[in-house]
């Protein structure tokens, strides 16, 4: 069961284009193949049938006309009657002299010859008269080995045959006519019917070509061969006259004596009648080859035609495989170049069937995949940073109004110094948020940004407002994302001046573990002792700064905005968090990664 | 296309090939089996019979060379067709005694009876007995009335007998002169027909010729000696003697032989070879005309036997040891009268 369960794993596993060629070999070939094998047999043995049972009825009618033909010889010792003077011969005992005994011999032999050899029957070899140690006989062809004391023996006078007749075969006799002429002997007692006495018995040579004339009419296949075998196996006669004599003893195996079999050794059909007369059996055998010449014929044709047809059909099969293959195959390296993100592909095909629409669906989804992704996520990562470019160079118009004021202020109280230092850093400013469109600055400059933010707004509060910050000088080397502090910084002052008369802002800069990067993060801290954010609206502006919306208030944007830029540019690892205490103060913490000079310029590409 | 599918579709494969192989294994295989050819019909018909039919057979007397011969060819067809024969008749040609040995026989419950009647008439009543018995009756030699019998068994044609013998007469008379006939029972039919076709014959051919006197010697040897001497003495210008029954044409040339004139009165007519050999040798008699009577007895059991098996006589019928035999409805006629000469009457034994 195992085996045979990884076998049929081992199936499914095999290429598409393996598994429909295997099922068309086993669905259309396989049957084909078989029905064809099958129809051909039932037709060859019906044949056979047919053969073998119309060939026994032939046989039993040349058998009966072979009687008949015997039928007509036996009743020929009768004609011996007909001659008075042949009668009286026959009915003499004995002889004065020589000469009356050869007179009678003349007179018998020649009406023997007048009416048996003269007559119609031209079969007939010789006929020999036995009677009363005389022998008369006369013959058509000289003959040799007549030796009546072995033939007499047997079938002499002593034997009583009681008016039948009987068949003597060539080879119980050593009688030879020249030429070695096939006969048989037809021995027939003579009787004396007034006298009711033996008057002696008469032999008669039957030549067998009779036998030939017979079969030729129902037999012209050359290697058909009929043959007349007595029941101890001597052929009797046989269509090839050379094996008449011999010995077949064959036929002492054989299962039926009417009817018809095969024989497998010889693959020979064999149909066999009994034959009264002879004592024997009419065999007539034909090699199965020869019943099936045509039908094999036939076969080689079929299997030369099938096996032609299998091959076209199968290299149609292969190539209609291959082509619905080729498209699949196609497609599935397209699919594995959209894997790598490849959106510039298609296939062209122009079939209207499953493959070709297989292949337009799958060309209008990568289009329509495009498409999505060009709308969805390309347009709106323009827009973002559009948006951020935008606001990261925005300097509020209101600070700028606020800020000239002060200027002018001064200029008229002619502090000249005041006007100095504000100018500068208002050009400081303006060229920090102008000029270099990086984003990211060393964590130096965007602190410094910061500073003179805060410098000109304390310009302008005077002693409400007051700052400090605190950076270590080993972070000289870092760079941070530009603006991501002085939002922060607004908020706290714009909300702070609202509510408080003296506001003081803290930043700190350090560097700390990250719990969540598991590495040395940056951390600058904006803390105030301004209103602080009620709790309940705490937890409003932490949702929303993790949906990472940017709608909402101002003030809320701005932090929105600040959030959104780390964690879209270092991941969810990073951003803001705040921490607000109402009445107290706010403390926004932000976390970003050390950077290095190296790592802006990879940064910058995203 | 599962695994197991494909396993079915080779064990199919696997069971038809086999299948072709296996019809190889034994050497013959038999495609059509025909019924042998029955055998000939006679020779089942004995198989089946329980018991051997048993055919009376009576002639018209016993003791007589003539048809002791017939019952030599009667025993030797009963062994042959293996069927029992009695043969039994009266002591002396006569009709009464004859009825008596025939109601003998119906007591032996034979199934056929064959009679040579000495009286076509008076036996018919007891034939009839025996039919009603469920015997069956046939005639051979000499016939009754048509209705006491199937069938008559003739020896020759009787006109063909007749002309013949009266031919041979007037062959060796010289077609002239006075002569008798001496016949066997006045009765026997048979006979009786044979004179009338010696007379038709005589009246017709031979105007020269006068038959005197017609004499029955009862198929007794003695007492056609008798007849033939006082034939001689009553006809003193007597040229020809025609015996036609069988002891009449010895009974004859004994007589013309003691007499001296052999040679002067011709004698002619039916008699067995054996009888008539030394007359027809030592000249006192000039011809003997008969068939064969163990032909006749043989014929006779052979058309008993077919009869019983319910197989008529055919006309040209080939009769084994026989010969061809003619039929016309209810007489069967054996064959041709035989000659007997001082040439050939050695040839004959009966």
């Amino acid at each position: 069961m195992t085996s045979e369960r990884r076998r049929r794993l081992r199936f499914n596993h095999y290429r598409l284009s393996t598994k429909l060629i295997l099922t068309y070999i086993v669905l259309t070939v396989i049957p084909m193949a078989v029905l064809g094998i099958f129809s051909f047999i039932q037709y060859k043995e019906s044949i056979e049938e047919q053969i073998g049972e119309y060939m026994p009825r032939f046989l039993r009618q040349a058998n009966a006309n072979i009687d008949n033909h015997i039928a007509d010889v036996m009743a020929m010792p009768k004609l011996l009657l007909n001659s008075e003077n042949t009668l009286a011969i026959l009915r003499k005992d004995s002889y004065q002299s020589q000469a009356d005994q050869n007179k009678d011999q003349y007179a018998v032999n020649n009406y023997l010859t007048r009416t048996y050899l003269n007559g119609s029957n031209s079969d007939i070899l010789g006929v020999f008269v036995l009677s009363r140690n005389r022998l008369f006989h006369t013959s058509r062809i000289p003959f040799t080995g007549l030796d009546w004391e072995s033939m007499l023996t047997p079938y002499g006078q002593d034997m009583d045959l009681r008016g039948k007749e009987k068949i003597i075969l060539p080879s119980e006799i050593k009688l030879r006519f020249d030429g070695d002429i096939p006969y048989v002997m037809i021995m027939k007692q003579i009787q004396d019917t007034d006298n009711r006495k033996d008057l002696g018995t008469m032999f008669i040579a039957v030549q067998l070509t009779f036998i030939d004339r017979i079969l030729l009419d129902f037999e012209q296949n050359e290697d058909a061969e009929i043959a007349m075998v007595s029941l101890k196996g001597e052929v009797i006669y046989h269509t090839r006259h050379e094996l008449i004599g011999s010995m077949d003893m064959a036929v002492h195996e054989y299962p039926i004596w009417n009817g018809s079999f095969r024989e497998s050794r010889s693959e020979k059909l064999i149909s066999v009648t009994e034959s009264q007369t002879f004592e024997g059996i009419l065999v007539h055998s034909i090699p199965l080859e020869d019943l099936t010449a045509r039908t094999d014929w036939t076969r080689t044709l079929s299997i030369m035609i099938f096996s032609g047809f299998v091959i076209v059909t199968t290299c149609l099969t292969v190539v209609f495989v291959l082509r619905v293959m080729s498209p699949i195959k196609k497609l599935i390296h397209l699919m594995k170049e959209v894997e790598r993100g490849k959106f510039q592909v298609g296939l062209n095909m122009q079939r209207q069937d499953e493959v070709g629409i297989l292949v337009r669906s799958f060309n209008s989804m990568i289009a329509t995949i495009r498409e999505l992704i060009e709308k969805n996520y390309d347009i709106k990562i323009r827009q973002k940073e559009a948006e951020l470019y935008a606001l990261q160079s925005q300097i509020d118009p209101h600070f700028m109004y606020n800020t000239l004021e002060t200027i002018s202020m001064a200029a008229e109280e002619g502090e000249k110094e005041a006007v100095v230092g504000m100018v500068t850093q208002l050009g400081r400013m303006l060229r920090f948020s102008v000029g270099n469109k990086s984003r990211f600055v060393p964590v130096r400059e965007e602190l410094q940004h910061v500073m003179d933010y805060l410098t000109i707004q304390k310009f302008r509060f005077e002693q409400r407002l007051s700052f400090d910050i605190l950076e270590p000088h080993d972070l000289e080397l870092y760079y941070t994302p530009k603006f991501i502090v002085q939002p922060i910084v607004e908020n706290a002052v714009k909300y702070g001046l609202e509510s408080r008369d003296k506001l003081i802002v803290e930043i700190l800069v350090s560097r700390e573990l990250g719990l969540r990067s598991g590495m040395e993060d940056i951390v600058i801290k904006v803390r105030d002792n301004g209103p602080g954010i009620p709790s309940r609206r705490l937890l409003e502006v932490e949702e929303s700064l993790r949906q990472q919306t940017l709608t909402g208030k101002d003030s809320e944007f701005g932090l929105g905005n600040v959030n959104t830029r780390i964690v879209m540019m270092h991941g969810p690892h990073y951003g803001m968090q705040l921490h607000s205490v109402e009445g107290k103060g706010t403390e926004v913490t932000l976390r970003i990664p050390m950077i290095r000079l190296e790592d802006v310029s990879d940064l910058e590409q995203d | 296309m599962t695994r197991k599918t494909m396993t079915m579709v080779l064990m199919f494969l696997l069971f038809f090939v086999s299948a072709c192989y296996n019809q190889k294994q034994d050497r013959y295989d038999v495609i059509y089996r025909m019924e042998p050819v029955k055998a000939s019909s006679s020779s089942s018909i004995e198989d089946k019979e329980p018991r051997p039919f048993t055919i009376g057979i009576v002639p018209k007397v016993t003791g007589i060379p003539y048809f002791n011969v017939v019952e030599d060819g009667a025993v030797e067809a009963a062994k042959d067709l293996n069927v029992n024969v009695i043969y039994d008749g009266p002591l002396i040609a006569d009709a009464e005694q004859q009825i008596k040995v025939i109601e003998d026989m119906i007591k032996r419950k034979v199934d056929l009876l064959a009679i040579s009647a000495n009286d076509p008439k008076r036996l018919v009543p007891v034939l009839t007995q025996a039919k009603e018995q469920g015997i069956r009756v046939i005639t051979w030699d000499a016939d009754t009335l048509p209705e006491a019998r199937e069938l008559f068994v003739n020896m020759v044609d009787p006109e063909t007998l007749g002309r013949h013998l009266l031919d041979t007469l007037a062959w060796t008379m010289g077609e002239e002169g006075e002569y008798a006939i001496m016949t066997g029972a006045l009765s026997a039919s048979n006979l009786n027909e044979w004179i009338k076709w010696i007379r038709y014959q005589q009246t017709h051919y031979y105007p020269g010729m006068e038959l005197v006197e017609i004499a029955a010697t009862d198929d007794n040897p003695q007492q056609a000696y008798e007849v033939a001497r006082e034939l001689l003495n009553k006809h003193p210008d007597l040229k020809g003697i025609i015996g036609n029954s069988s002891v009449g044409p010895p009974a004859a040339a004994q007589v013309v032989s003691e007499t001296g004139k052999k040679g002067d009165i011709k004698v002619v007519g039916l008699s067995t070879p054996n009888l008539m050999k030394s007359y027809l040798q030592d000249g006192s008699a000039q011809m003997a005309t008969l068939w064969s009577p163990k032909k006749l007895g043989y014929l006779t059991v052979v058309i008993a036997k077919n009869l019983l098996e319910g197989n008529l006589p055919v006309h040209g019928q080939e009769i084994e040891n026989v010969g061809s035999i003619r039929f016309n409805g209810d007489v069967v006629i054996m064959g041709e009268p035989l000659d007997f000469t001082r040439e050939n009457v050695s040839q004959y034994d009966f």
